[in-house]
């Protein structure tokens, strides 16, 4: 199919679209904030409490959760981004500090010693 | 010797009709390629889903005398169909879309600024597409692969320059398996230690509601301002639909498993057969494989360097580090930030951060070729 294009100055396409590509995103930037607004199901925003802004966890919280100086990330043996997926599930679970150590399960055992860590692990 | 007459005349049937008597050293060197492409696909593992298909697809249509390209039809002419029709690409996004969480994007919406700024890649690479002397619909084709989006580029190419489609899928591919590798230098000279160091608030909670009406609003707002891409945009919106409905279940699960695993074999395999010898070995395939490279770093740079200008307009609050998923590359670019983060300040988790700009890299890129084919036709 052939097109006639309305311009053939990578400038004036490039300064067009982006202008467009903004256009569009700061208007879904809007809709999301319209969404949000009109959001019948959402919990009402907490007032800050003694001084505290909201989202923000108290104080004592920000203290003990501080953490001490970590060492460096280990680079070699299991993959780092399966090391940084599951350090983000944990912190995404709500605790703090650093994955140190991963440890592969061992696989080799017969079935039924795997079974039964299987079900040891459900019972805690 | 009427038996040795015939059997000197079916010889040279067989020998006619083989692959051997039509091979050029150019289908040689494609298969070559196709096995280079193997080996990075299955035994360095760079993006192998997909490098895998399309390079075993670069090896079979390196075979002459086989048909595929003849007038009847045959399995390989049927794939090669789905891909010249974009049938494949939204399919694709289909399922992209049920495997993606929105929360990100939807619980901090800013981040659509930083996918806007790294589409700066795909005009850059424009630019010097049609510098180097390719026509405007060939350098528009070359430059979305700054997007980092492999449907999109498909989606486009096959619109704009369907003769480049080999050498753009591949080269749109090949970077995105190697994003891991070009992403964190650019990342770390235009940020400083102090920068990559932002630990960012917590994000809110997102509401179902919310997570059901934006798939819904964002694909009737776009789909009316760029029809062209309603395909794109709204298979990846229903399959995010079928995700967050929570009583689509079963259409879930067939969209981000076997819908999209099927597809892949299709899309990947079928970007592969355009690969033969006559269309791949040019001196355009290089430019096109440098060119994408630029794109790419640029699109990188303009995602981080807004990241900087979003960091000092908000006194800090943002990490830079996220701008770089602009570039679309779900989620291979939101894990390098946070790699690149974990780095720079262990236990600072930036992967949800950096989704949102990540997913809203895919609705820029998938925009911006919209308003590129407006604009080209």
């Amino acid at each position: 199919m052939e097109h006639s294009p309305v311009t053939t100055n990578p400038l004036i396409i490039m300064v067009i679209n982006m202008t467009v590509v903004f256009i569009v995103l700061v208007s879904l930037i809007y809709l999301i904030k319209l969404i949000h607004f009109l959001d019948p199901t959402k919990e009402p925003e907490q007032k800050p409490e003694d001084g505290v802004a909201p989202g923000e966890p108290p104080l004592a919280v920000v203290k003990s959760a501080a953490p001490p100086p970590e060492p460096e990330p280990v680079d070699e043996g299991i993959n780092p981004e399966v090391i940084a997926a599951i350090s983000a599930a944990i912190s995404a679970y709500g605790f703090s500090g650093q994955v140190k150590a991963v440890r592969i399960v061992n696989h080799e055992s017969t079935p039924w010693s795997a079974s039964a860590k299987f079900n040891n692990l459900k019972r805690k | 010797m009427e038996f040795f007459n015939a059997f000197v005349v079916s010889l040279q049937a067989v020998w006619n009709d083989s692959g051997f008597s039509a091979f050029t050293t150019g289908n040689g060197i494609m298969i070559l390629v196709g096995l280079v492409l193997i080996y990075m696909a299955f035994v360095k593992e760079f993006e192998p889903l997909l490098l895998g298909p399309i390079a075993f697809g670069c090896i079979l249509a390196n075979f002459p005398n086989t048909g595929f390209f003849g007038e009847e039809m045959n399995v390989m002419k049927a794939i090669n169909f789905g891909i010249t029709n974009e049938i494949f690409p939204p399919l694709i996004f289909l399922g992209i879309g049920a495997m993606t969480d929105f929360s990100p994007l939807l619980a901090r919406p800013s981040t659509l600024l930083l996918g806007a700024a790294a589409q700066i890649g795909v005009f850059v690479a424009l630019g010097g597409a049609m510098l180097v002397g390719f026509s405007v619909h060939e350098a528009a084709a070359i430059g979305i692969i700054g997007g980092a989006d492999g449907p999109t580029s498909i989606y486009l190419s096959t619109k704009l320059a369907p003769h480049l489609l080999g050498a753009i899928a591949v080269a749109a591919y090949s970077y995105m398996s190697l994003v891991p590798m070009i992403q964190p230098p650019i990342m770390k000279i235009m940020t400083t230690q102090a920068e990559r160091e932002i630990v960012m608030k917590e994000l809110r909670p997102v509401t179902k509601f919310e997570r059901i009406v934006f798939p819904i609003v964002s694909t009737i707002f776009i789909s009316l301002l760029l029809p062209p891409i309603a395909a794109l945009l709204g298979c990846l919106m229903l399959g995010n639909l079928f995700r967050e409905s929570g009583v689509t279940d079963r259409l879930s699960d067939t969209a981000q498993n076997s819908l999209i695993n099927i597809v892949t074999i299709f899309l990947g395999t079928g970007t592969g057969m355009t690969m033969n010898a006559h269309d791949f070995l040019r001196a355009d395939t290089l430019l096109i494989i440098g060119l994408g490279l630029v794109a790419f770093i640029g699109g990188t740079a303009g995602g981080v360097l807004f990241g900087k200008i979003m960091c000092k307009a908000t006194g800090g609050a943002i990490n830079p580090l996220i701008g770089s998923a602009g570039v679309s590359a779900v989620p291979m670019a939101a894990r390098v930030s946070q790699l690149v983060g974990m780095k720079s300040k262990p236990g600072n988790y930036l992967l949800m951060h950096a989704m949102g700009p990540n997913v809203a890299g895919v609705i820029g890129t998938a925009v911006a070729a919209g308003t590129m084919l407006a604009m080209l036709k």
